[in-house]
C-alpha cells in the first residue's frame, strides 16, 4: 500500500495537491500526474517496458498494449469500465484474479481504484510521463494579493498558496537574510565589514547589491563545487581495497573556476563529457574530461582486468544518468528498466560512448603510473616547448633515416665485423646454480635454471612459474637502442606465454618495462610505460612453430616509435602488425614518480609475476646488444646463411661505417633523451581520449563482463529523447544530445537541484530520479518556467541563483506557526522561508571563518587537517594519516583530503558521502555523534578559543563581550534572555575553572594555532566554553 | 496494511514520531526523551526507537546478533571441511572434471600447475554430534554441539573488496546499506544509551583492508551507520571531553545550551528543536555509557579466563569478544566484529595456525559465557569469512608449506545460538572440497536467514531509493530452513 500511504491516506498536503489539480470533481483525470504513477507503482513491474518477466504478454505502459484484445477481452475498453478487464481485476474478490496480486505486496486504496475506473470511463486518455514531455514555457499565474511578489517566480508560489487558502510569511530580518544568503551562496558568513555596509544602504538596494557581491566572490565557486563533486564522485584516492592516493585536484580546481566565471551549464557539461573531442580542444577542455575518470579503480591482486574495466564504463553511465539526466540507468544494466523506457540495449548503447578509451581495468600496484588515457598538464610555456622538442625529435629521426637510405653501397663487401653483445648465454653449463655470461664474469643467469640435453649441448627449459634472471643485464629505457636474440622452442600452443621481459609484473605493474611474449604463438614485442595506453607494441602475424626451434631477434632503435621496433624470425624480418604506437614516458621504474624501486630488475626469462609462463618452453643462445642490430647483422646472429641484399648492405654501411650518419643518429638520440627528460618532469593526469577505431560494445547478460551478447552501436534511450540526425556518433554527439534545448531532462534536473540548494527540497523531491518512480513536482509549471528561462538565459547558473535568492519566497522568515505545522509540515508550498541543516562543509568553514582562522587560498592538492588518530590505520592498509600543519589546517573543507574507504570522520558524521559513487542527495540528519564533533573536535574548540581570545582581550563588560561573541558566531543580535543565559554560563564556567588553572590551560591549548594575549587561562577557558556553546547552537548548524 | 514504506510527508503536528526518528538520529541508541520533550510531542512509552517496523514481521528467535567476521577468507580445508582425499592426492593436478572451467583469479590462474594440497592439519570428530573439527580449533571443538556448521556457503565474487561488500551489504556494488544498518532500520534499538549497531575491529592486523562502507548506511539515513568502538583512550570518535573539561563543567554548559535551544524553539515554532535538544542529551549519556561498557576490567577473572590469555590486551579479538558479550547484555542489536588476516596465499600452515590461535579460544569463551548467562538462547552468533580457499596450492607446493588462492565456489562457517539447530552440519562439498554438492547456501540465503531469525521478512523490509524498493537480498535469498531449530 505504498502509494496509498504516501499520497492519500496520510498526507493532507499531497491530497491537497491532487485537489488543486482537479479542483472540481468533474474535471478530467490527469493521466500523467494521477494515473501513470499508479500504473507505474502497481503494474509496471510485470506489465511495463521490461520484456523479461512480463506477465501474460501484457504491457500497460503503452496505449496499444492496454487496448489489445486477447481472447475476446481487453484490459481497457475506453469509456467502458465495466467491460475493461483491468477495472474488473481491481475490484474482484477472487484472490486468483486480483490485481495487483496479493503476493506482490502491492495494493491500491479504494480511492485509487475509483480514480482508475473514472479514468477509463472518461475514455482512458493517454499521455507521457511528465518529465519526458518537452519543457513548456508556462504562463505566469495571476495572484490575488498584490504587493508581495518580487518576481514571477513568487507569483507561482503565491498563486498556489492562495489556492490552498494560505499566505506567505513576512520577510526575514536583514541580518538573518544576509547570513542565509551568504552561507547559501559562498558558504561563509557575512564579513563583519558587510554588516555596516548593509545597514547603511537603503534596504531596497542593500540586499540585492550584497547578492551581487556574493555572486562575484571566488568563494561562490568553492561553495557550489561541493555538490558537483558529490555527483562526480571526486576524491583523492582510487577507492576499493588498497585505496591508493591519486591527485585529481586540477580537475576540482577547474570546476571551481568554471563556476566562478559562470561557464554556461551546457558548456560545463559539454566540456566534461567531450571536451577532448571539441575542434582545437584546449588543455582546459581536455582537463574537464577527467570527469569520466573520477570513478573508483582497483589494483587488487588477481582481479580480472575486463571485469573491472566494464565496471568503470558502467560507473560513467550511472554517473551521467543520475547527475545530468536524473535517471536510474543502473536498473537497465541487467534487464530492461521496469518502469522507465530504457531497455537493456539502450543501457549498453549509451555505455558504448564511454567504452572507447585505451584503458586498463587495473591500476598499477608497483608503479605510480597514471592510468591511461592521460594528458600532460603543461604550465606556462611548457606546451610550446614540448611541441618544439617533439618536432625536432621527428626531424632528427627523419634526417637519420633519409641519410641511411641515401648511403651508397660500396663496390666490394669488405670485412664485416659483427657488433659485440653485452651478454651472451650458451646455457651449456651450470656453476653454483648459475649459467655463465660468456661476455663477462658479471651478469650470470640465475634462478630456476634447468638445463636439458639437446644434441651435443644443452638448452634451458622452463617450468612456467619461475623465471631465470640475467642479473644486472638489460636495463634499457625508452631512449636506449637495444637488441635481443635467442633460440626458442615452444612446447605447446598457448594463449599467452612470456619468453622474456624486464619488468616487475604484468597487470600489477601495468607491464612497465619491455617484453617478448608469445600471443597465441605469435611473437609480440612491446615497450610499455603503462599498458595499454602508454606503450608501443608490434606483433608478428604468424605463430612460431610448436615443437621446433626458431631464432627470434627483436631490435629497437630508441625512438619511442613502433616503427623502431622490429621482430625477426630465423634472421628474416617478419610481417608484423602495430598493436600500439603511443609510448610517451619511460619504461623504467623511476623514484621521482613514486614507483617502487626497479633497480634490481634484470632481463628475465620464462616467467613473470602472475603472468602466464613459458611452460615446458625451451630457449638457447641468448644474446643481448646495447645497439640496434641491422637487418643483416640479425641474419648473421641467427646463423642465416643467405647473402645480404643490397638494402642490408646499404643499411650496414650507413650505420656502421658512415660518420655523418652516426652523427645524425647520435643527434636523434640526444634529442630523444632530452624530450624524455622533459616529459619526466611534466605533471600528468587522467583524461578522456578516444581510441582509434571503435571498441565493440555488447549487451552483457545480467551485466556480467563475461557474458557478452548482441553487439550494439552507440546510442541513447530514444523513447526519452531521440538522438536525431547530424550529430557525430561519439561522446561529442552524446554531449550535444544532452544539452539540446529540446531535451526534456537536462535543464529540469539542474534547475531542480539549484532549487533544492536554496530551499532544502527540490520542486521534484527526488532530485536523483525524474523517472516514473520519482515523485511528481510540487509546482510543475514553475519547474518548467524556470527550466525554460534558464535555457533562454544561456544556461546561466548565477542568474538563476540570483533570481531565487532575490525572490520574496526565499526572503521569508522561517517561523513555523501551528497552522503551518499542521497544514504543511514539510514546507512544500513554501509559505515560509527555508530551514534545513547546513552541510558538513558549511558548518566547518563557518567555524573557521568566524574565528578568522580561515585561509582563503584557493586550489591545489588536498590538505589533511585535524583527524582523530588511528582512523586510517584501523582500516588495515598500513597507511598512516599524516596531519598537515600551519595554514593547511584552516583551508576550506572543499580541500580536505578525501580517502574513499576511510573518509574524514567529522565530515561523514555530518552526512557527507564517501564519494565512492555518484551521490545526488545528502541527507540532513541530526545525531548525537554530530553533537560530539561540535563539542569535542579540536577544529571547533580551537576556533572557539581564538574567538574568545579576541573578544575577551582588553577592557570591557561581560555583557558587551557576550553580545559581541554571539553576534560574531551566530550572526545576529542576542535577545535579552539569551544574553542572560550566556552571562550565567560564563560565571558558572569561571567557577568551574577557578581553582583549576591546569585544566584551563589544557583546554585553551587545544589546536596548533598559538595562544596570544595575556588573558589568564581560567578566564580564557570560561570564555571559550561560551563560544563553544554558541557553535553548538541551532542557528550555527541550521539555516534560519 | 503493509509496512509503510513511504519516506514522504507525515501529517502529525510538527513531525510524526517515525519521521522524527528518521530525521533525528536518535535511533543511535534509541530515545528516552520523555522528560525532555515538549508536552504532547512524544509520550515516554513511545519514545523508544522501535525501528521502521514497529514490531517484527515474525516472532524473532534472536534479539541480537554477534557477527564474527573472519576477513580475508579463512581456509575451509584447514578448519571445518575435512577432505582426506586431498591428502591422498597431494601434489596431483586439479582434475578439469572438478574445476569445470570455472574462473580463477589472476594470482594463481596463470600458474603452470595447479597441484592439489592436502591439509597439513589433523581432523577428529568432536562432541555428541561427532562433527569433524581441525586440530587448529581445540577450544571451539569443545562447544561444537552448540554449533551448526555450514559447509556449503558459496558466493559470486572472487576478490576481497567485492566479496566482503557482497556479504555485508548484499551487493558487490558500493552504496548499499550494511546488514547491521538494515537491522537497525527495521528493528530500531533497545538501549537508550548505546548505539544499536556497534563495530569492533581487532587492532593491529595489517592485511586485507576494511572499508567504512562495510558498516555504512548506504542510502539509508546516516543514523543507521554502525558506530565503531575502538580500543584505547577514546572508544568512540569524538566521545571524550576535551582536555581540561570535566563532566560537571560540561553538564552545566549543556544545561545553558538547552535553555538557548528552548528559546529558539519558542521563537521559531520549530519542533525539530526538540530533537536537537535530545541529540545533546543522548551525546552526554553516551559519554558515560560507552566508557562503562568498554571497561573490561570490571569483569571477574574467571569470566575473563574463558576468553583466553589475549583478553587482557585491549583490541584483541578476545577482548572484543568479551566486549561483544557486554554489549549484547545491554541490548545492542547488531555487534559486528572483524578479525583480519585470513588471506593465506602462501605460507598457509603457519599463517592459519596463528589466526586460529588468536580466535579459537575467544570464540569458545564467547559461546560459553553467553550460554552460562542464558544469553545464547536469544543471541545469534555467526562465524564466517567472505569466501573459501582453493583446494590446490597457489605457488609452490612444499612438503610442509603451501598457499591457497581465493575460492568462491564453497566456504564454511558456523552459526550458534538463537533459533539455530545446534550440533549439526549443513551442506556438503565434493570430496575435492571444490564444489558444493548438497544444500548450497548462497550469500543471499545466509542474509535472508539472519534476517528471519531477527524476525524480519527479508522480502518485506525495503527502502525506496531512486524509485526502486531496495532490500538487503535484492530479489533473491531463501531462508535456510535446514539450519533452524
Amino acid at each position: 500500500m505504498r502509494f496509498g500511504y504516501g499520497y492519500m491516506k496520510l498526507s493532507p498536503l499531497l491530497l491537497g495537491m491532487v485537489l488543486v489539480a482537479t479542483p472540481l470533481a468533474a474535471a478530467p483525470v490527469d493521466f500523467a500526474r494521477e494515473i501513470l504513477p499508479l500504473l507505474s507503482d502497481n503494474c509496471f513491474h510485470c506489465h511495463g517496458p521490461s520484456e523479461t518477466g512480463r506477465k501474460a504478454g501484457l504491457r500497460l505502459d503503452l496505449r496499444e498494449g492496454a487496448l489489445r484484445v486477447k481472447d475476446g477481452k481487453a484490459s481497457i475498453v475506453p469509456g467502458k469500465p465495466d467491460e475493461s478487464e483491468l477495472v474488473k481485476r481491481l475490484y474482484t474478490s477472487d484472490p486468483e484474479d486480483l490485481m495487483p496480486p496479493p503476493e506482490s505486496h502491492r495494493s491500491l486504496t479504494p480511492a485509487q481504484k475509483d480514480l482508475l475506473k473514472r479514468w477509463v470511463a472518461e475514455g482512458a486518455v493517454w499521455g507521457k510521463h511528465w518529465a519526458f514531455e518537452p519543457v513548456k514555457s508556462a504562463p505566469v499565474p495571476a495572484v490575488r494579493a498584490a504587493g508581495w511578489a518580487r518576481n514571477d517566480l513568487d507569483r507561482f508560489i503565491q498563486a498556489r498558496l492562495e489556492s490552498e487558502g494560505m499566505k506567505p510569511s513576512e520577510e526575514a530580518a536583514l541580518p538573518t537574510l544576509a547570513r542565509r544568503v551568504a552561507l547559501d551562496l559562498v558558504g561563509l558568513p557575512p564579513a563583519e565589514s558587510e554588516s555596516g555596509r548593509l545597514a547603511s544602504e537603503p534596504m531596497a538596494v542593500a540586499y540585492e547589491s550584497y547578492v551581487d557581491r556574493l555572486l562575484a566572490s571566488p568563494a561562490f565557486g568553492e561553495r557550489m563545487a561541493s555538490e558537483w563533486l558529490d555527483l562526480s564522485r571526486y576524491a583523492d584516492t582510487y577507492g576499493f581495497q588498497a585505496d591508493v592516493e591519486r591527485d585529481l585536484s586540477p580537475w576540482r580546481d577547474w570546476v571551481v573556476d568554471a563556476i566562478n566565471r559562470n561557464l554556461p551549464y551546457d558548456q560545463f557539461l559539454l566540456w566534461q563529457i567531450a571536451g577532448d573531442l571539441l575542434p582545437g580542444a584546449t588543455q582546459e577542455q581536455r582537463l574537464a574530461t577527467a570527469y569520466s575518470r573520477l570513478h573508483r579503480q582497483t589494483n587488487e591482486g588477481g582481479s580480472i582486468e575486463e571485469e573491472w574495466r566494464s565496471e568503470y564504463v558502467s560507473d560513467r553511465v550511472h554517473t551521467v544518468g543520475t547527475s545530468v539526466l536524473g535517471l536510474t540507468m543502473e536498473c537497465s544494466r541487467c534487464h530492461d528498466h521496469k518502469y522507465d523506457p530504457i531497455s537493456q540495449r539502450d543501457y549498453y548503447a549509451l555505455s558504448a560512448f564511454f567504452n572507447n578509451i585505451d584503458e586498463s581495468g587495473l591500476y598499477s600496484h608497483f608503479t605510480a603510473a597514471t592510468p591511461t588515457p592521460t594528458m600532460f598538464l603543461y604550465k606556462e610555456g611548457q606546451e610550446a616547448r614540448h611541441e618544439a622538442l617533439k618536432t625536432s625529435v621527428d626531424r632528427a629521426w627523419k634526417a637519420y633515416h633519409e641519410a641511411v637510405a641515401k648511403t651508397a653501397v660500396p663496390a666490394a663487401g669488405g670485412g664485416i665485423e659483427l657488433p659485440k653483445p653485452v651478454a651472451r648465454y650458451a646455457f651449456d653449463g651450470v656453476e653454483g646454480g648459475r649459467s655463465p655470461n660468456a661476455v663477462s664474469t658479471n651478469g650470470a643467469a640465475e634462478g630456476a635454471i634447468r638445463l636439458v640435453s639437446e644434441g651435443a649441448g644443452k638448452v634451458l627449459e622452463f617450468d612456467g612459474d619461475d623465471a631465470v634472471v640475467c642479473k644486472g643485464v638489460g636495463r634499457f629505457g625508452r631512449s636506449d637502442p637495444f637488441s635481443i636474440g635467442l633460440r626458442v622452442r615452444p612446447a605447446e600452443l598457448k594463449a599467452r606465454a612470456v619468453v622474456f621481459h624486464r619488468s616487475t609484473a604484468w597487470t600489477d605493474s601495468g607491464s612497465r618495462g619491455y617484453e617478448l611474449v608469445l600471443d597465441a604463438g605469435r611473437p609480440f614485442f612491446a615497450l610499455i610505460h603503462f599498458w595499454p595506453g602508454n606503450a608501443l607494441a608490434v606483433r608478428a602475424k604468424k605463430p612460431l612453430p610448436v615443437g621446433q626451434w626458431s631464432h627470434v631477434t627483436v631490435t629497437y632503435d630508441g625512438s619511442s616509435r613502433a616503427a623502431g621496433a622490429k621482430i625477426y624470425v630465423d634472421g628474416e624480418p617478419v610481417e608484423c602488425e602495430v598493436v600500439r604506437d603511443n609510448l610517451y614516458k619511460d619504461i623504467r621504474h623511476r623514484g621521482e614518480w613514486g614507483d617502487s624501486d626497479g633497480n634490481g630488475l634484470s632481463l628475465s626469462l620464462g616467467a613473470r609475476f602472475r603472468d602466464n609462463g613459458f611452460r615446458k618452453g625451451q630457449v638457447d643462445d641468448l644474446e643481448v646488444y646495447d645497439l640496434t642490430l641491422t637487418s643483416g647483422e640479425v641474419a648473421r646472429v641467427a646463423g642465416n646463411p643467405r647473402p645480404w641484399t643490397e638494402q642490408q648492405q646499404r643499411e650496414w654501411q650507413a650505420v656502421r661505417r658512415d660518420a655523418a650518419v652516426a652523427r645524425l643518429a647520435s643527434e636523434a638520440r640526444r634529442l630523444t633523451e632530452e624530450e624524455d627528460r622533459f616529459v619526466t618532469g611534466l605533471r600528468e593526469i587522467m583524461a578522456m581520449r578516444e581510441m582509434p577505431g571503435r571498441r565493440p560494445t555488447f549487451v552483457l547478460a545480467r551485466g556480467a563482463y563475461d557474458a557478452p551478447g548482441e553487439a550494439v552501436d552507440p546510442g541513447v534511450p530514444e523513447k526519452i529523447f531521440p538522438f536525431g540526425d547530424g550529430r557525430p556518433l561519439n561522446r561529442l554527439g552524446f554531449a550535444q544530445w544532452l544539452i539540446d534545448p529540446q531535451h526534456p531532462l537536462t535543464a529540469r534536473v539542474v534547475v531542480n537541484r539549484i532549487w533544492k540548494h536554496h530551499f532544502g527540497r527540490g520542486l521534484v523531491p527526488t532530485v536523483e530520479d525524474f523517472g516514473m518512480q520519482g515523485r511528481a513536482p510540487s509546482h510543475p509549471e514553475l519547474l518548467d518556467w524556470l527550466a525554460h528561462r534558464f535555457m533562454a538565459s544561456g544556461w546561466d547558473r548565477k542568474a538563476l541563483h540570483r533570481l531565487i535568492v532575490t525572490s520574496a519566497t526565499y526572503r521569508q522568515a522561517t517561523v513555523v506557526t501551528p497552522e503551518m505545522a499542521q497544514k504543511d509540515p514539510e514546507n512544500v508550498l513554501l509559505g515560509r522561508g527555508p530551514r534545513h541543516r547546513w552541510s558538513a562543509e558549511v558548518v566547518r568553514d563557518r567555524a573557521l571563518a568566524v574565528s578568522g582562522l580561515l585561509v582563503g587560498k584557493m586550489g591545489g592538492r588536498s590538505v589533511k587537517p585535524y583527524q582523530p588518530a588511528g582512523v586510517w590505520e584501523e582500516s588495515g592498509t598500513g597507511k598512516t594519516y599524516t596531519q598537515d600543519h600551519g595554514e593547511a589546517l584552516y583551508r576550506r573543507s572543499l580541500y580536505t583530503f578525501w580517502r574513499r574507504t576511510a573518509p574524514p570522520p567529522s565530515m561523514l558524521t555530518f552526512d557527507a558521502p564517501s564519494r565512492e559513487v555518484c551521490t545526488a542527495k545528502r541527507e540532513a540528519t541530526a545525531t548525537p555523534m554530530q553533537a560530539l564533533v561540535l563539542l569535542n573536535d579540536p577544529q571547533f574548540l580551537e576556533a572557539a578559543r581564538v574567538i574568545a581570545t579576541s573578544v575577551w582581550t582588553g577592557a570591557g563588560e561581560d555583557r558587551v563581550r557576550a553580545r559581541k561573541a554571539f553576534r560574531r558566531v551566530i550572526g545576529r543580535e542576542a535577545a535579552a534572555r539569551e544574553e542572560e543565559i550566556l552571562l550565567r554560563l560564563l560565571s558558572e564556567q569561571r567557577a568551574v575553572f577557578r581553582d583549576k588553572p591546569e585544566s584551563a590551560t589544557k583546554y585553551v591549548s587545544i589546536g596548533e594555532y598559538p595562544r596570544s594575549g595575556n588573558l589568564p587561562p581560567e578566564e580564557l577557558a570560561a570564555a571559550t566554553v561560551l563560544v563553544s556553546a554558541l557553535m553548538n547552537h541551532d542557528e550555527f548548524v541550521t539555516k534560519r | 496494511m503493509n509496512a509503510p514504506l513511504c519516506t514522504g510527508p507525515l501529517p502529525a503536528l510538527g513531525l510524526g514520531r517515525r519521521q522524527f526518528l528518521n530525521r533525528f538520529g536518535l535511533g543511535l541508541g534509541g530515545l528516552a526523551l520523555g522528560g525532555l520533550m515538549s508536552p504532547g510531542a512524544l509520550r515516554a512509552s513511545e519514545a523508544m526507537d522501535h525501528g521502521l517496523l514497529g514490531a517484527p514481521h515474525g516472532a524473532p528467535k534472536a534479539k541480537r546478533v554477534i557477527y564474527l567476521f573472519m576477513s580475508g577468507g579463512p581456509s575451509q580445508l584447514e578448519t571445518w571441511d575435512y577432505k582426506p582425499l586431498l591428502n591422498e592426492r597431494h601434489g596431483q593436478e586439479l582434475p578439469d572434471s572438478v574445476r569445470m572451467g570455472q574462473r580463477l583469479t589472476g594470482m594463481s590462474g596463470n600458474q603452470a600447475s595447479l597441484p592439489l594440497a592436502g591439509s597439513a592439519f589433523q581432523f577428529a570428530r568432536h562432541g555428541k554430534s561427532g562433527t569433524w573439527v581441525s586440530e587448529l580449533l581445540p577450544h571451539t571443538a569443545k562447544v561444537v554441539d552448540d554449533l551448526c556448521v555450514v559447509r556449503s556457503y558459496f558466493t559470486e565474487a572472487i576478490n576481497h573488496d567485492p566479496a566482503i561488500t557482497f556479504l555485508q551489504t548484499g551487493s558487490q556494488v558500493s552504496g548499499r546499506p550494511s546488514l547491521g544498518s538494515w537491522v537497525h532500520y527495521g528493528l530500531g534499538s533497545s538501549n537508550e544509551n548505546l548505539p544499536a549497531f556497534v563495530v569492533l575491529i581487532t587492532r593491529g592486523k595489517v592485511d586485507q583492508p576494511l572499508y567504512s562502507r562495510l558498516w555504512g548506511n548506504g542510502f539509508l539515513p546516516a543514523r543507521h551507520q554502525g558506530v565503531q568502538f575502538r580500543s584505547g583512550r577514546e572508544p568512540v570518535l569524538y566521545l571524550n571531553n576535551p582536555e581540561g573539561i570535566d563532566g560537571p563543567g560540561r553538564r552545566v554548559m549543556l544545561d545553558r545550551l538547552r535553555e538557548l535551544h528552548e528559546i529558539q524553539r519558542e521563537q521559531t515554532g520549530d519542533a525539530e528543536l526538540d530533537a536537537r535538544i535530545a541529540q545533546y542529551e543522548m551525546a552526554y549519556r553516551m559519554q558515560s555509557s560507552v566508557p562503562e561498557v568498554t571497561d573490561l576490567g570490571s569483569e571477574p577473572q574467571h569470566v575473563r579466563d574463558l576468553y583466553g590469555p589475549d583478553v587482557s590486551k585491549p583490541g584483541t579479538f578476545a577482548a572484543n569478544c568479551l566486549l561483544a558479550r557486554r554489549l549484547a547484555e545491554r541490548g545492542v542489536k547488531f555487534i559486528q566484529l572483524y578479525h583480519q588476516g585470513w588471506d593465506q596465499h602462501g605460507g598457509l600452515p603457519g599463517g592459519i595456525r596463528q589466526q586460529c590461535k588468536e580466535t579459537d579460544h575467544p570464540c569458545y569463551g564467547l559461546l560459553t559465557d553467553l550460554k552460562q548467562r542464558g544469553l545464547l538462547d536469544d543471541t545469534l552468533v555467526v562465524w564466517n569469512g567472505e569466501f573459501g580457499r582453493t583446494n590446490y596450492s597457489q605457488g609452490k607446493l612444499g612438503k610442509t608449506d603451501y598457499g591457497r588462492d581465493h575460492h568462491p565456489r564453497c566456504f564454511s562457517g558456523w552459526m550458534a545460538g538463537a533459533g539455530i539447530k545446534a550440533g549439526t552440519v549443513y551442506g556438503a562439498t565434493d570430496e575435492f572440497g571444490y564444489n558444493v554438492v548438497e544444500n548450497p547456501v548462497h550469500v543471499h540465503d545466509l542474509n535472508a536467514t539472519l534476517m528471519h531469525l531477527m524476525g524480519i521478512d527479508h522480502e518485506r523490509l525495503t527502502y525506496r531509493y531512486q524509485g526502486r524498493d531496495f532490500r538487503l537480498t535484492d530479489v533473491h535469498g531463501t531462508v535456510v530452513k535446514g539450519i533452524l531449530a
